[in-house]
């Protein structure tokens, strides 16, 4: 009898309290709780860079695996993934309303694109939520480092500066063109690249930089050809790397391509290219999908069971899996009393760590935590990848 | 015999305003039924109303050509069935040819159109003077025969006529009126609305006069002409002048 | 950098791309003339009957040809179904309201597309390479390129022969200026309204099958193609077809000499500065045509 009353006056009174205290509850939001930890990631599901989407689905599915086996330390994992379509002012939207409404977030993973994360980093910083494997290679996840930040994702200027070195030292090439993103990951490659040529006393044939919304790009590519390059570093999205090679095949133009590790999924360029991807030399910041390695083979395995309908195992969904290793890695070290505080203190003592991408290391101070990078290219028909170099820091 | 057009108690909003009270009509086959009123008097709504062209009007009463009910259907079908309009400032369509203007008219029809043609430029041998031109860069007179000759394309059995003579000299009034005449003769029905009342009652066989949304007045077109009111309001007889020198009705109300 | 050269080849570069513009413009402004509304959802619409053509292809395992006429009956579809679900049930419309439906239709095509087909992008397989083509006089032509030339100057060609020749383009035409008086002459003009939108579907579907083998199909494939056919629709004075083909071929052109001489990085700006340039200096457009009314 007395029980629907009691419930609508429990209602009614958590309402009330919620309407009351927003701001008390703003400060005391940690996302965890006795049974659970918030995490959430922003990736683009639709959109331009859609492809890099897998990133998020990787992340999910790590975090999954990890509940699976028991969670950590009496916590199960709760996943926030959203999708901002790449778009800066979503990822804002989407992180706050997660971050200012209970439970909270205890620390953002992953989470795809320069631009984007850039739009939230300050953000997230102020409030010291830590931030683990952001899925984009810009400087400014560590310059300066800071607290709450840990990256993963080699920089674009290593990548660069590794790949102009091969194609100069290697490959004999003597005419670098630059065709990037006029964005923050275009310009990061077009840096790296022009301070390797410029240690190495070269001039690059022509630098060209295409917008995001452009899709006629034969001008770019008169202009390439134009400068008689004998090889392009094409820093651009998957879509303008398609249009690019078309619009190459189409002028008869056809250097030696290389790129950088957002285009390292040589299995979704070539189908997207229609069978263009070939020849293709590109950095690659974990271990090839179909390594025989352990770590790999693992969750190669695990994917078999968990993988939705029309998943793929390519690099970007493994790359989901590898940014966001050392957050569970560092939830584990943090013990049962979990705080951001023991957490980033739990992070900063792994050493050396090797999952599934390069070896990782934090430290006081160190927020870089993998700087490894090794080269890979496809062969004649675009289908099989052979790894160019051994893993290795760039100097 | 029945009744070409009957109209019967037919009432027409324009939003709030009433702008037909109960009008009824009926016209026969064969003459020339003039239609007189002062502006406003509700005789281009009449016209509009039974082509259906004023959104969910009549609001009450009914309309039938050739027997069969015709209100509330859609513009296109009642043209079909054979009432041809030609509305009040001609509305060519500007931006095609005079020929093209002409094809339009007989867009509903599935047969051979060429003797048709040959009859609109027998009226009218301007058109064909002008046959490629644009219809916008005709002359006034010259886009009223052009949208007289389109309505007669679709080979219609009633014809209605909005104002033919408005902003044309009075030779060409003449002249229109002249071919009217002549169209009347060839078959079709005439349903004419005019300011010039003396014009059309000199073609008319019938006419009736409107005032404030209703028939006032109905006969032959001798009986119409032969009223004095009508003398008065619409044949400009019998006025007298103010000192002024305007003219002033002497009796402003009559049948209201 | 061999300025006069390469001349000739960023020309035809620029008509190849151009070409593909002067379609979004013609299927805009036969929308806008015939029912006055801006159709924000040309390029979208486009988009969605490329992916159809594409499922044809790979998944129903058509021949080309008949995947992409399949493409195109299902745009005239969907262009009859916008038009007859959404536009004729404003009542009383106003302009700025009619774009707002347009700008929903875009929202639920390109929602709809995201869902069903994902992001990813796709290849649209075709039977030329990209990399066949022929060099006359120094200019590498793709087939491809002539081919998107070919076939946007066929359509525009028989766009204008069923405008100017057809009775039911007359009666279109007729529709467009003065529909009221269309309906006297028996013109059933909610059927002509439908037709329009379906053609218009159809000229832009056939823009969206030469972009996505260039390019990539996904579903942010037109928003460029839609954006520079708009302003190619408004450079030709909106009302004008000849205008809007013009228009696309000159938006083409100046903004590859732009690319290619200038800046990459404000090529996708060029248009839409042609078009302030457009409206301070001649704002009816190109070849928009005016009466001044005699009296």
């Amino acid at each position: 009898m007395f029980q629907p009353l009691l419930r609508i006056a429990a209602l009614a009174a958590s309402v009330f309290a919620v309407a009351l205290a927003p701001t008390a509850q703003a400060q005391q939001l940690t996302g965890v709780t006795d049974t659970e930890i918030h995490i959430a990631a922003w990736g683009p599901q639709t959109g331009p860079a859609a492809p890099w989407g897998a990133v998020t689905r990787g992340t999910a599915m790590l975090f999954q695996m990890v509940n699976d086996a028991g969670g950590i330390h009496g916590r199960k994992i709760v996943f926030h993934p959203f999708d901002d379509q790449y778009n800066p002012a979503k990822t804002v939207a989407g992180v706050k309303e997660l971050v200012e409404k209970a439970p909270g977030i205890f620390a953002m993973a992953s989470g795809v694109g320069t631009s984007p994360g850039l739009a939230v980093k300050d953000y997230l910083m102020e409030r010291g939520i830590p931030w683990v494997g952001p899925a984009a290679g810009s400087l400014h996840w560590v310059t300066p480092p800071q607290k709450a930040l840990f990256a993963m994702y080699p920089l674009y200027a290593d990548e660069a500066k590794l790949l102009v070195r091969h194609l100069v030292d290697k490959e004999g090439k003597k005419k670098i063109a630059i065709f990037y993103a006029s964005d923050e990951y275009g310009e990061n490659g077009h840096r790296g690249a022009m301070a390797e040529l410029t240690r190495l006393g070269l001039k690059p044939a022509v630098e060209v930089s295409v917008n995001q919304a452009d899709r006629d790009l034969k001008s770019h590519l008169l202009k390439l050809k134009d400068s008689g390059a004998d090889a392009v570093l094409m820093w651009v999205n998957p879509t303008h790397a398609v249009i690019t090679l078309k619009t190459a095949a189409a002028l008869q133009f056809s250097p030696q391509w290389a790129t950088s590790s957002t285009l390292s999924d040589a299995v979704m360029m070539q189908a997207i290219t229609g069978g263009l991807w070939k020849n293709m030399i590109y950095a690659s910041f974990g271990e090839l999908p179909d390594a025989d390695v352990p770590q790999v083979k693992k969750y190669r395995d695990a994917f078999a069971k968990y993988a939705q309908q029309g998943e793929r195992w390519g690099v970007f969904f493994m790359a989901g899996i590898g940014f966001v290793e050392p957050l569970v890695e560092g939830l584990q070290r943090a013990g049962r009393d979990l705080t951001r505080d023991s957490f980033i203190k739990a992070m900063e003592s792994i050493k050396g760590y090797k999952g599934v991408m390069g070896r990782v290391t934090f430290g006081p101070g160190e927020r870089q935590g993998q700087r490894e990078i090794f080269l890979a290219r496809t062969d004649d028909t675009g289908t099989k990848v052979t790894q160019l170099t051994p893993w290795a820091e760039v100097k | 015999m029945t009744s070409l057009l009957r109209v019967e108690n037919v009432d027409t909003y324009y939003g709030l305003i009433q702008a037909l009270r109960g009008a009824s009509l009926e016209v026969q086959a064969g003459g020339i039924v003039a239609l007189l009123g002062a502006n406003g008097a509700g005789k281009t709504t009449l016209l509009k109303t039974v082509m259906g062209l004023l959104e969910d009007q009549p609001d009450k009463g009914e309309i039938f050509f050739d027997g069969q009910p015709i209100h509330g259907r859609e513009t296109e079908d009642i043209a079909r069935r054979g009432i041809a309009y030609v509305p009040e400032g001609r509305e060519v369509f500007r931006e095609l040819t005079v020929m093209e203007n002409l094809k339009i008219g007989a867009y509903a029809r599935r047969d051979a159109i060429g003797e048709d043609l040959e009859g609109i430029f027998r009226y009218f041998p301007r058109l064909l003077e002008r046959r490629d031109q644009w219809a916008g860069t005709l002359s006034g007179g010259e886009q009223q025969m052009l949208a007289i000759g389109r309505a007669l394309m679709s080979r219609p059995r009633l014809l209605l006529l909005d104002e033919p003579s408005l902003g044309l000299s009075p030779l060409l009034v003449q002249e229109i009126f002249d071919i009217v005449k002549s169209i009347n003769t060839d078959g079709v029905t005439i349903l004419l609305v005019e300011q010039n009342a003396r014009m059309a009652l000199s073609v008319a066989s019938r006419a009736l006069v409107m005032e404030r949304g209703r028939f006032v007045l109905e006969g032959s077109a001798e009986e119409v002409a032969a009223d004095p009111d009508v003398q008065e309001f619409y044949l400009g007889l019998a006025t007298e002048e103010s000192v002024k020198g305007f003219k002033r009705y002497r009796r402003k109300k009559r049948w209201r | 950098m061999d300025i006069l050269g390469n001349l000739p080849q960023v020309l035809f570069s620029g008509l190849a791309a151009g070409s593909v513009y002067a379609l979004v413009a013609l299927a805009m402004v036969i929308i806008y003339r015939t029912t006055e509304v801006l159709n924000f959802a040309q390029g979208d619409m486009a988009m969605m009957s490329t992916y159809v053509g594409l499922g044809l292809l790979v998944a129903g395992g058509l021949p080309f040809f008949w995947a992409m006429l399949g493409a195109l009956a299902f745009a005239a579809a969907l262009g009859a179904f916008s038009e007859f679900a959404f536009l004729r049930r404003a009542k009383e419309p106003t302009v700025l309201g009619l774009i707002i439906i347009t700008l929903g239709i875009e929202m639920i095509v390109f929602g709809f597309a995201s869902w069903k087909w994902g992001g990813d992008p796709r290849d649209l397989p075709t039977p030329l390479s990209p990399a066949d083509v022929v060099v006359i006089g120094g200019v590498i032509m793709s087939y491809l390129e002539l081919a998107t030339i070919a076939i946007s100057a066929t359509t525009i060609s028989a766009l204008f022969l069923f405008l100017n020749r057809s009775k039911a383009g007359l009666a279109m035409r007729a529709t467009q200026q003065n529909r009221a008086v269309a309906r006297l002459m028996g013109i059933r003009v909610r059927r002509v309204e439908m037709g329009a939108w379906a053609l218009a579907a159809v000229i832009g579907g056939i823009a969206g099958l030469l972009v996505g083998p260039a390019t990539t199909v996904e579903p942010y494939m037109m928003w460029d193609p839609m954006m520079k056919g708009f302003a190619a629709a408004v450079l030709g004075g909106m009302t004008s077809l000849a205008g809007a083909a013009l228009g696309g071929a000159i938006i083409g052109i100046i903004e590859n000499l732009f690319g290619f001489y200038v800046s990459t990085a404000f090529k996708s700006v060029v248009p839409f500065a042609a078009i302030l340039l457009m409206l301070a200096i001649k704002p009816s457009g190109l070849l928009a045509r005016h009466y001044v009314k005699k009296v």
